[in-house]
């Protein structure tokens, strides 16, 4: 499994181009016979959920009827503010137990599997509020994110001759990913001396730590300076050509449009659109729906 | 005697290598000159229909001490304070023999037997005492119904109390998500600042009360605007707060001892009521008032949540504080009246638990464990929650003092008789911790809370 | 005012600081604090109910011969049990909730806990408010020390057989080490040799140790506990250490940052907070159990809920999150308890029985002083909450991003 992971590491971070990769042609090509309609199904399913619904006193945040993700490809999961694109992670990574509905990550159910397996199922998250550990260093935020670790029980952990070789891998791999993340030089700091930007960065990076099939971001670009943001784009992409899906919450619509392969449109919990960012753009659906919030209208000017 | 007991404590400090000295504990007080042996023979009196327990003394009960091979050491008869004072040699072991004969007429020994041993080692100091307790041996019976009236309005006198104390934590935790482990010392300061006023002023308690109540508004509003308030500005954590809370607890509970001492105290005013009859139940005047008075306070403040406008902007800071400063309400001001309300409450609250069952400098901190379990019943940031749920605790801890006599269970061992014969008064409280760790397991949000609060 | 001042009899002052310092307080505190450490300061779970914990070990020593009538040793095993099932019963309702939960079940539990202990219903197991006598005879034999003599704190000290003079130096020596890694991390500057300081001031806390030893005294029995208790914190010390140095101790530490970003990384944040709870408990265990060898009796109001927070402040004075600091704050805590107390009691004494400023008399009884020392223990926490949550020696670069 190590040996595996330095590898996809070594030289991952050097295969950025502004033109379309050969994954991105692929992913593309698969969803272009794909109806942009909401519900649609997909070829290759990585994620599928159905009928899923939760209300806060009274209120409906979220009533999904039916939506998959596609394997290998970038969706963007737009919406107004207070569409329930947050609930809606919330509620496929267990963080948050839905009042009814199916989901199932790789055909596996996930109902009533706990929040922090869903990680071991290949399946990982980052917040919309980034969470940096910030009392430990940048180096043991990413070691943290290795799964299966020997020395995480109690009492392997008093024998460090159990852990200490696969620590060195994992300390590897982190640094590996440190580099490619430009965060290297910050490996011994702690991470609440980081910026912004660069918690985002580290918040990412950590989370590959588990070999994620699929990578949840939530908007991986709030309080983003705009020179990290063409970057974070970059390494976003850089994940799908490793083969990694990426479903990410956003309101930059540029960037939206820039990386997405497919795009889905939440609105007062419902998906209410899905297609291609070229196709959702002129939907007249979306507009409705983000003129209908009275809120958003700089994203209108932008789409 | 606290003096005594104060140097016992401290003790420890000038001379570690008398480690056998308490540091915590409170060690019966060392009277200068020999080592003795104290008997203290007692009557428990249960009134039947309040349920509480009263000690008299017993006077000339005649006690033997007998030496590790059985020889007589000393004798005593006790005095009108119910007390023998038996000198022994040294400290040694004894064994302590009550006779049971020289008890009065229809006392029997109730608690323990008639022989007990005193072991060297417990002679901490110069002396040891050993208690003594009788009782009746043929009880007038209540009937169980009439027992249960008079435990179910105790209960709601108990329960008003609680609630009303309770509105105040539950609603300062819904505004700023802190829970307040000083809350308690906050009751303690109502009830401390009336007796004060009441005893030291000679105010009559009808002015005294009022004035601790604002005083108890005043207290809650400083307790925002010196500590907490500036911390929430600094961004300090919760859990932090928390912590700062306990601190506080701490230094107000011995600023109370420092003030008073560690003895119950009584107001000057309304004491020693006899109890008037309704029905079944027996209920002073005094404490038919202050329910009364805590019940129109209680509704006064439900029907001002859910009717005015500060109380709706309370409520909705309490449901959503982010949300609730993004539509105008100024949350700093809700939290400063959420405070002040909190405080006048307590010490309202205070007083009324005062006039019941004496002023003491932890009569607060003793409640406390009840409010915590009546809001996590009621759910915890709810102010209705914490009406409810106080007041349901207050009952359920009085009724449960009162067994169910057609369960079986009456030769069960303990716990299990206690559905039959009752929780033993010394454990009342247990129930509504029990109902607490249930409630967690079950609903933890209570009944009135809503899911998202839980994290 | 001034002479009165002068007169007070500072060599016994400086005596009860020193002899506080390593005292049995100071040692059970410190085994306490270290199991605090571990749930508070690493995990950051507000467990409250650390007394409940403490009283798990006295009166499973307790009850070995007073109820079960078994040997002594069979205490420990109990003493575990007793705090595993106490942990779960506080976890496992709590420990999936807010953090206030936590603290509100925790101090409840351990509240009745010392109820029932302490109750009529259950004297025949417990021995009710008196508490339990007479069982730490087993303890009292095998130790090597006569409960008779008075046994001076420095080893090589004529009244000290080898063995004592042996564990004496060793203790000083992991003192010494502690002390110098504290010293180190929070005085070194950028670019010192790192080893050599810590070197420099191992050795010259060692010294410091040695020449304070000479003043302290202590009677047989309670040398005994101190000798033993003091071994046992730095075991468990170690421990502690080994444990937060592992992939386990990141865990935990990730938890106290954020359990939600620990979740999202695969860990069963649960499973974790309920592990460091147990744990926790099971090394408070401990520090109960020494309390109660040392006073050779078990009673019940010495586990009420103002234990738990006193060792909570002694912590924080040393440093949560460090092991050092949970054993260097229970020495300081008692040292300056003590000092407090015996000044303003010799000051009291001095004074006529009172002591005031300028008229207005804050003290006239000598109970006043226990109170006005215990009030100044809450003030500490609070202050320490407020202005160095990182302790007195805390790290600087930590006490930098606290400001933020």
């Amino acid at each position: 499994m190590d040996a595996e992971n330095l590898e996809l590491g070594a030289d991952g971070g050097e295969t950025m181009t502004t033109e379309l990769s050969e994954t991105a042609r692929v992913a593309r090509a698969a969803l272009a016979d794909v109806a942009p309609e909401p519900g649609v199904a997909k070829p290759d399913p990585i994620m599928s959920a159905a009928g899923v619904r939760r209300s806060f006193g009274g209120i409906t945040a979220v009533d999904v009827e039916r939506v998959e993700i596609q394997r290998g490809s970038i969706t963007a999961l737009i919406g107004p503010n207070g569409a329930g694109k947050t609930t809606f992670f919330n509620l496929m990574t267990g963080f948050d137990t839905p009042d009814a509905g199916s989901w199932a990550f790789n055909g596996k159910s996930l109902e009533k599997v706990a929040a922090h397996k869903t990680a071991g199922m290949g399946m990982v998250r980052t917040f919309q509020l980034t969470k940096s550990l910030t009392k430990m260093s940048v180096i043991e935020n990413m070691k943290l994110g290795a799964t299966g670790q020997t020395g995480e029980k109690w009492w392997n952990g008093l024998l460090p001759f159990r852990w200490k070789a696969q620590e060195k891998l994992i300390e590897a791999r982190s640094d590996e990913l440190l580099r490619r993340f430009k965060l290297d030089h910050m490996r011994n700091e702690y991470a609440g001396t980081l910026s912004g930007g660069q918690r985002k960065l580290l918040e990412m990076s950590r989370a590959l730590m588990t070999n994620p099939q699929l990578v949840m971001l939530d908007e991986p670009m709030a309080g983003v300076n705009p020179a990290l943001k063409q970057s974070l784009n970059q390494h976003i992409k850089g994940l799908r050509d490793e083969g990694m899906t990426v479903l990410f919450v956003e309101h930059d619509m540029d960037m939206v449009h820039d990386i997405s392969d497919w795009v889905i449109v939440m609105a007062e919990g419902r998906i209410i659109a899905e297609g291609t960012p070229d196709q959702i753009s002129t939907n007249p659906a979306v507009i409705d729906a983000y003129l209908g919030s009275h809120q958003g209208k700089s994203l209108l000017e932008d789409l | 005697m606290l003096l005594l007991a104060g140097f016992a404590v401290f003790g420890m400090f000038a001379a570690p290598a008398h480690a056998a000295s308490a540091p915590f504990g409170h060690v019966s007080p060392a009277a200068d000159g020999d080592i003795a042996i104290k008997v203290r023979v007692q009557n428990q009196v249960k009134d039947a229909t309040t349920g509480k327990t009263k000690k008299e003394p017993i006077v000339g009960a005649t006690i033997q001490v007998l030496g590790a091979d059985g020889s007589v050491v000393g004798e005593g008869v006790t005095d009108a304070k119910g007390l023998a004072t038996i000198p022994v040699p040294g400290r040694a072991d004894y064994t302590v023999k009550l006779d049971e004969a020289s008890l009065p007429d229809g006392s029997v020994l109730v608690d323990g037997a008639a022989e007990r041993q005193v072991l060297e080692s417990s002679f901490v100091t110069s002396n040891v005492t050993v208690n003594y307790f009788t009782g009746q041996a043929d009880r007038a019976t209540v009937g169980w119904w009439s027992q249960f009236a008079q435990r179910l309005a105790d209960g709601a006198r108990l329960g008003l109390i609680l609630a009303m104390c309770s509105v105040g934590l539950s609603l300062i935790f819904g505004t700023t998500g802190l829970t307040n482990f000083a809350h308690g010392e906050m009751v303690t300061f109502g009830a401390m600042t009336a007796y004060i006023l009441n005893i030291d002023f000679g105010i009559h308690l009808l002015l005294a009360a009022p004035l601790a109540i604002v005083a108890g508004g005043l207290f809650g509003v400083a307790f925002d605007g010196i500590v907490f308030g500036p911390l929430r500005r600094r961004k300090i954590g919760l859990v932090s707060q928390m912590v700062v809370t306990v601190g506080l607890a701490i230094v107000l509970k011995n600023a109370f001892l420092w003030k008073l001492g560690g003895r119950v105290k009584q107001f000057a005013d309304f004491n020693s009521q006899e109890c008037s009859r309704f029905g079944p139940i027996c209920i002073t005047p005094r404490d038919l008032t202050t329910s009364a008075i805590s019940l129109v306070l209680l509704v006064a403040v439900a029907f001002a949540l859910q009717r005015t406008r500060l109380g709706k902007a309370t409520r909705a800071v309490s449901d959503n504080p982010d949300l609730a400063s993004s539509t105008g309400i100024d949350s700093q001001k809700i939290i400063r009246i959420v405070w002040i309300l909190g405080g006048m409450l307590a010490a309202t609250g205070g007083i009324f638990r005062g006039l019941d069952e004496g002023v003491s400098p932890t009569m607060g901190a003793d409640l406390l464990f009840l409010m915590f379990a009546g809001i996590t019943l009621g759910g915890l940031g709810s102010a209705f929650g914490a009406l409810v749920g106080g007041f349901v605790i207050g009952i359920f801890v009085e009724v449960t003092t009162l067994g169910i006599p057609i369960f079986p269970g009456k030769d069960w061992p303990d716990p299990f008789n206690w559905i039959h014969n009752g929780v033993p008064t010394e454990l009342k409280n247990m129930p509504a911790y029990l109902i607490m760790i249930v409630v967690l397991l079950v609903r933890p949000q209570g009944i009135l809370g809503r899911r998202e609060r839980v994290g | 005012m001034i002479a009165g001042i002068l007169d007070l009899p500072f060599n016994d002052i400086l005596r009860a600081t020193l002899s506080a310092f390593f005292g049995v307080n100071a040692m059970y505190f410190a085994i306490a604090a270290i199991g605090l450490n571990v749930q508070f300061g690493y995990a950051g779970l507000l467990n409250f109910g650390q007394a409940g914990f403490m009283a798990c070990g006295a009166y499973a020593v307790g009850m070995t011969t007073h109820y079960f009538h078994i040997s002594f040793w069979w205490g420990i095993p109990i003493a575990i049990t007793y705090a595993v099932v106490f942990g779960l019963i506080m976890g496992i309702p709590t420990l999936r909730l807010r953090a206030d939960y936590l603290a509100i079940v925790t101090i409840a539990l351990a509240e009745v806990l010392r109820l029932l202990v302490r109750s009529v219903t259950f004297k025949k197991k417990f021995g009710g408010s008196d508490g339990i006598n007479g069982f730490a005879e087993t303890f009292r034999s095998v130790t090597p020390f006569d409960d008779a003599k008075r046994y001076k704190m420095y080893p090589f000290d004529a009244s000290n057989g080898s063995v004592a003079t042996v564990l004496l130096l060793l203790l000083f020596a992991v003192g010494a080490l502690f002390a110098g890694r504290i010293l180190t991390r929070r005085f070194s500057k950028e670019g010192q040799n790192r080893t050599l300081v810590q070197g420099v001031a191992t050795v010259l806390s060692f010294g410091f140790i040695l020449v304070i030893s000479t003043y302290v005294e202590y009677a047989g029995l309670s040398f005994k506990a101190i000798v033993v208790g003091w071994i046992l914190a730095a075991i468990l010390g170690l421990f502690v250490y080994m444990l937060m140095k592992s992939p386990w101790g990141r865990v935990l530490k990730g938890i106290r940052e954020d359990e939600e970003a620990v979740r999202s990384l695969g860990k069963s944040v649960y499973s974790y907070k309920m592990q460091a709870l147990i744990l926790g408990g099971v090394i408070a265990t401990f520090s109960g159990i020494m309390f109660s060898l040392d006073r050779g009796s078990v009673q019940p109001d010495n586990y009420s809920r103002d234990v738990t927070f006193y060792v909570l402040t002694a912590l924080v004075l040393g440093g949560a999150a460090k092991v050092s600091g949970s054993i260097v704050g229970p020495m300081l805590f008692w040292g300056i308890l003590s000092f407090a107390d015996v000044f303003l009691n010799s000051l009291f004494k001095e004074w006529g029985n009172q002591i005031g400023i300028f008229g207005w008399k804050f003290v006239s009884n000598s109970s006043q002083v226990g109170m006005i020392v215990q009030g100044m223990i809450g003030l500490m926490l609070v202050l320490l909450m407020v202005f160095r949550p990182q302790g007195l020696f805390g790290n600087r670069k930590e006490m930098a991003l606290d400001g933020r």
